[in-house]
């Protein structure tokens, strides 16, 4: 797995479940395309499927602190990482 | 403190039609909104009945993904109908958002359809990525104040919350608290109303008690028949009915479009019985609500019947009607022209008598084509008539033993 393709996923994620295309790397989701509460929590579930492994309670409670796109690949990456799931710098 | 409320703006999606025009016409021609029962592919083709009030033409909807994901269909329904009155009333942004506008809005049981697609992963699940299908909003979809939320949420209404769920009462008492919440001068103003999508499960319910209607399944537009010798039942529906109540000088000094006054109401229980009709509880239902209004009973002119058309809910409601209204004023039961429309009935016949009350007729009684003997001690109506009416009194009765009695009047 690469960061790369984890940004795709991300990207995928974000047009599928929450309608927003091409979403820019480092802004404010919130302030930006009105991401709440809610799609944290469905953002973590789609976060579990793509890694094919549960987070842990204190994983998940390390994503309140995530404000931007570029924060969510960093998470991912890193939980990946914990994971044995092969993350190649480009 | 007692202050004076009333309407000034209402919308109601029903089986006869989405706004005014299109319901007043419907009205008008007689034109039923009643059609076969939809398939679901799970109970309904062991139901007996075969028919249901349809919303039959397509809705569109312009809500944004930041509020259609906590929307199950009924919010849909609710939600529009709650814009459509807000955009009438024309509020200011920072009265809405203020805390002085508050909702009574509910729903039977939420969102049935959304509560099916739960269920089945609940019983169906073989594994925790099954399970991790139940979506994180799934609750928020089909909680009972589902409606009332997502109004509030997409409108930014800050005042209080009421979510009735009382059956067939829900929308009466979302009216009848909303009222009391501006006449006592808790809130400036209330959205009230209620919804109820399309539901297989609702029709079953009634359906095992025997009190759905059968015998018109080939001829879907010939029932309901409230108070008519032919009458077999109940006819279960969909829509959503919404009302716009403001204390009566908040909106003359801002110049709103007064529809009509509320000016009483009553809500009490039967203390027995959850199924059977009470003839004590209704009559003293009905008394209760000209007290709160302190008119007398030669004051109604209309009566807006809950009548759902079973054999005995109709007889009993003839009775009190008759008990302490007596015979003179106008007696329709518009659940003809479109069935039982559950939570949202109490709003729906509202906006209805609103319409005639505006417009100057009174439909008649869809379907009775001769009144049973038992129920002939009110004056029905049979045939389209222009009459003015001043003073309207909207009943309805519910599951549970729950009656409400609402009188409206026009401002002169």
């Amino acid at each position: 797995m690469t960061r790369q393709e984890i940004e795709a996923e991300v990207r995928e994620i974000f047009l599928r479940e929450f309608e927003v295309e091409d979403p820019e790397p480092d802004v404010n989701l919130r302030e930006a395309y009105g991401f709440d509460s809610i799609d944290a929590i469905e953002l973590l579930l789609g976060i579990e499927k793509f890694l094919g492994s549960e987070l842990t309670q204190e994983e998940k409670k390390q994503a309140i602190e995530i404000r931007t796109l570029t924060q969510i690949i960093d998470y991912i990456e890193k939980l990946a990482r914990i994971r044995g799931i092969i993350v190649e710098r480009p | 403190m007692e202050r004076r409320v009333v309407i000034t703006a209402c919308s109601a999606i029903s089986p006869i039609g989405y706004g005014r025009k299109a319901i007043v016409e419907s009205l008008l021609n007689g034109v039923s909104g009643v059609a076969a029962l939809r398939e679901d592919e799970l109970i309904s083709r062991f139901i007996h009945s075969r028919v249901y009030g349809t919303v039959g033409y397509p809705m569109t909807y312009d809500f944004s993904r930041q509020y259609r994901k906590t929307m199950g269909p009924v919010a849909y329904y609710a939600c529009q109908v709650a814009k459509d009155v807000l955009e009438q009333a024309g509020l200011p942004r920072e009265f809405v958002t203020g805390g002085r506008l508050g909702i009574a809005f509910g729903s039977i049981h939420g969102s049935p359809t959304v509560q099916r697609d739960i269920y089945r992963i609940f019983f169906e699940a073989k594994d925790k990525a099954a399970y991790q299908t139940i979506g994180a909003v799934d609750y928020l979809k089909s909680m009972v104040h589902t409606t009332a939320v997502n109004i509030s949420k997409m409108f930014g209404i800050t005042g209080r919350i009421i979510s009735s769920g009382t059956a067939c009462t829900t929308a009466s008492q979302s009216i009848g608290f909303g009222y009391e919440a501006v006449k006592y001068g808790l809130q400036d103003a209330m959205i009230c109303g209620g919804a109820d999508e399309y539901d297989t499960i609702t029709v079953a319910v009634f359906d095992n008690l025997l009190a759905c209607s059968t015998s018109f399944n080939d001829r879907p537009t010939r029932t309901p028949r409230p108070f008519d010798r032919a009458r077999d039942g109940l006819v279960v529906a969909e829509g959503a009915g919404a009302l716009l109540l403001e204390e009566y000088e908040f909106a003359k000094k801002r110049g709103a479009t007064i529809l009509a006054e509320v000016i009483g109401f009553a809500c009490n229980s039967n203390g027995g019985d959850l199924i059977l009709p009470n003839l004590e509880g209704i009559t003293q239902t009905l008394k209760l609500s000209l007290e709160n209004a302190k008119i007398s009973a030669a004051e109604i002119d209309l009566v807006s019947a809950h009548a759902t058309a079973t054999k005995m809910g109709d007889i009993i409601e003839a009775q009190a009607t008759g008990a302490v209204f007596g015979a003179t004023p106008h007696v329709v039961a518009l659940k003809g022209y479109m069935g039982h429309t559950m939570a949202a009935c109490g709003a729906i016949e509202t906006i209805l008598t609103l319409y005639m009350m505006q417009e100057g007729f009174i439909a008649p009684t869809l379907n009775l084509e001769e009144v049973d003997e038992r129920c002939a001690m009110i004056k029905h109506v049979q045939k389209l008539i222009e009459h003015p009416v001043r003073t309207a009194a909207i009943q309805n009765f519910a599951f549970g033993g729950v009656n409400t009695s609402l009188l409206i009047r026009k401002l002169t």
